[in-house]
């Protein structure tokens, strides 16, 4: 056991104790288990003690004590010390020392006896108090180390609400981390995804980060994944770094992070050499961020998972309309991504925009139910012909309405065909009641329409587009739109050219 | 030595933190309340203070505010702990120059790097 707690014991108090049994007062000296003095009071006396003790260290005293109340030692200047061990759990933590007149033996003072059960009960006290303070200083030192797990977890959680499974998540732990445990890299290393995010709170400049972050990825995470527990390598001459981070100086803690069974990925922190050994401590924390971060991964994997089914699945049913009728093969997908344009061009928000993502894309799913004659017809349609395609919208709605997520795109979809002054279908809706989206799908369903390839006519250029555009601006569109539209045309967007549309020549006003 | 005043009136959170700051060199003063807090600043200006918001008597708040008032040439940092939960408190920390927030559960090792930076300052520099 160390001195700490011999150090934080009041002897003030033991001190009074000590004169209360002696009938007068007398000095008290507290040593150590090594003889250093931890205390003594103020009196001239003790002093005196104090340099007699001194002085006796250096004759060879070698504190004898064979059980009783104290042991006896003469002292040169007419006193007899009195000394006993203060034992915690029988190993000597210190010795309590005082020290009275000399008397012969046979002749010993009446206070004696009185003495020595008083410094047996102070030594038994002592000893109590001092593993009490270290069994404190445990506890306390424990509740620090809970502390900083809390900590961590609810920072974990706090990031985890605030940016939800983002891609900057992972970026934003790290950092949390780095600034919290003050390390100079942390870094999550996945090589089976090539995936690595780093965050840095250097406390000495590192100019070759690239390549200690390909060692980490590289030989380090290998070892990990072998070892499959947390590794610690602290000294320089270690003789693991003759297989990992040779000739990096750096001190390193890595956790392997464990995806269901497998480790494929690692949590890595790397210190200066100039700074503290990463220890137990630091080890358990690693090992409570990565267990986060590989729930987080796992949980990241199953959102990209699912947002792909949406993805294909939507394709797919893209797919089966267009497979109908190939002169339509890729409109939904253009339509798609204009009004995506024009969407973010109106700065919506992520909800609106993520509606306006499913609705632009499955706007023609209705197309479905139309009898193939009718769809690709290379002709004029009669009026029984039209009706057919004037179902569609509504045929849209009705199939995917079954799809919960999809409840807040429907109206862009099921909309898309109305007009602004009211003549369109399925419902007659007016201006504003139109739904934005729907206005939105309809500029861009227009626009690929006319400048897209039919069964009964070439695709027309983008000027004849925008000239039809304009034209029916008010009418059929929304002019709103339609001027935002203009203006996003100007910069010539790259789709022009992607979606291979027909140009006229320009005219010739350089001359 | 640099003397740091922890002012928190749950006395294991004052433990913690006495015994972790003590292992890293610092001399630890504690105070149960924003009172007892005002009076030790007074009677000798730490080099840093470090406080609780949620006390009885004189709060958190109260004690950064008239600490502000008192010593407007103050020198030394004030940290305040603040739930992570709790967003409000955070507006008036940010107002006044020179206290900053730890969140609650607090972080031993994040105060005293915190404080490690904060004391790396020149000396006698208003601290803002």
């Amino acid at each position: 056991m160390s001195d700490a707690a011999l150090h934080e014991v009041a002897f003030a108090r033991y001190h009074r104790w000590l004169a209360r049994a002696a009938g007068t007062t007398v000095p008290l000296v507290v040593c150590n288990a090594a003889g250093e003095l931890v205390w003594c009071d103020e009196s001239e006396a003790a002093t005196a003690l104090v340099q007699a003790m001194l002085d006796l260290r250096h004759t060879g005293f070698d504190w004898a004590f064979a059980g009783g109340g104290f042991a006896t030692q003469p002292l040169p200047v007419e006193q007899t010390l009195l000394y006993r061990p203060i034992a915690v759990a029988d190993v000597p933590a210190g010795w309590l020392a005082t020290c009275v007149p000399a008397f012969a033996a046979g002749a010993e003072p009446a206070t004696l006896d009185a003495l020595a059960e008083c410094f047996e009960d102070m030594a038994a006290s002592i000893a109590d108090e001092c593993r009490l303070k270290t069994d404190l200083n445990g506890m306390t030192e424990e509740l620090a180390e809970r502390y900083e797990e809390l900590h961590m977890v609810y920072g974990v959680d706090q990031h985890v609400r605030e940016h939800g499974h983002q891609e900057e998540l992972f970026g934003r732990l790290l950092e949390s981390c780095a600034q919290h445990l003050d390390i100079d890299v942390v870094a999550f290393v996945r090589p089976a995804k090539n995936q690595c995010v780093s965050a840095e709170q250097l406390s000495a400049p590192i100019h070759n980060l690239d390549l200690v972050l390909v060692e980490l990825r590289g030989d380090l995470f290998r070892f990990v994944q072998a070892t499959r527990d947390a590794v610690i390598i602290n000294a320089a001459d270690d003789p693991r770094r003759a297989y990992v981070l040779t000739d990096m100086p750096y001190k390193v803690l890595a956790c392997p992070v464990r995806c269901t069974d497998q480790i494929d990925a690692a949590l890595v922190l790397l210190n200066h050499a100039h700074k503290h050994d990463f220890t137990n401590g630091d080890r358990r924390l690693a090992e409570v961020l990565a267990n986060q971060l590989s729930s987080l991964t796992q949980t990241v994997s199953l959102i990209q998972q699912l947002a792909g089914f949406n993805q294909q699945m939507a394709a797919a049913l893209v797919e089966a309309v267009e497979a109908k009728d190939p002169y339509t093969r890729g409109h939904s997908e253009r339509v798609h991504h204009i009004a995506m344009d024009i969407g973010r061009a109106l700065n919506l928000s992520d909800r609106d925009l993520e509606n306006l993502f499913w609705g632009s894309l499955l706007h023609d799913v209705g197309k479905i139910g139309i009898p193939d004659a009718v769809l690709c017809k290379p002709a004029r349609l009669t009026a029984d012909e039209y009706a057919f395609i004037k179902v569609h919208p509504e045929r849209s709605y009705e199939i995917l309405r079954h799809i919960e997520y999809l409840a807040d795109a429907l109206p862009g979809a099921r909309h898309h065909q109305e007009m602004w002054d009211g003549g369109g279908y399925p419902h007659g809706l007016k201006g504003d009641h139109i739904p934005l989206a729907a206005r939105i799908i309809a500029v861009a369903d227009t626009y690929d329409s006319i400048t897209s390839s039919r069964a009964y006519r070439a695709g027309r250029s983008h000027e004849e587009a925008m000239r039809e555009i304009n034209r029916v601006s008010g009418k059929q569109l929304d002019p709103s739109i339609v001027a935002l539209f203009n203006y996003l045309c100007e910069a010539e967007p790259e789709w022009l050219l992607r979606f291979k549309i027909r140009r006229e020549p320009a005219l010739a006003d350089h001359g | 030595m640099k003397t740091v005043l922890i002012v928190d009136d749950e006395p294991h959170v004052a433990r913690v933190l006495k015994l972790t700051l003590e292992r890293a060199g610092y001399r630890v003063l504690t105070a149960p309340d924003g009172e007892a807090g005002l009076a030790a600043v007074l009677a000798a200006p730490p080099d840093a203070l470090v406080s609780d918001i949620q006390m009885p008597r004189m709060d958190g708040r109260a004690l950064v505010q008239a600490v502000c008032r008192e010593l407007p040439q103050r020198s030394f940092p004030i940290f305040v702990m603040t739930s992570m939960t709790a967003r409000e408190e955070r507006d008036w920390v940010r107002q006044l120059p020179g206290v900053q927030f730890l969140e609650k559960p607090l972080s031993p090792r994040q105060l005293i790097a915190e404080l490690a930076r904060a004391l790396a300052a020149p000396a006698g520099e208003p601290h803002v």
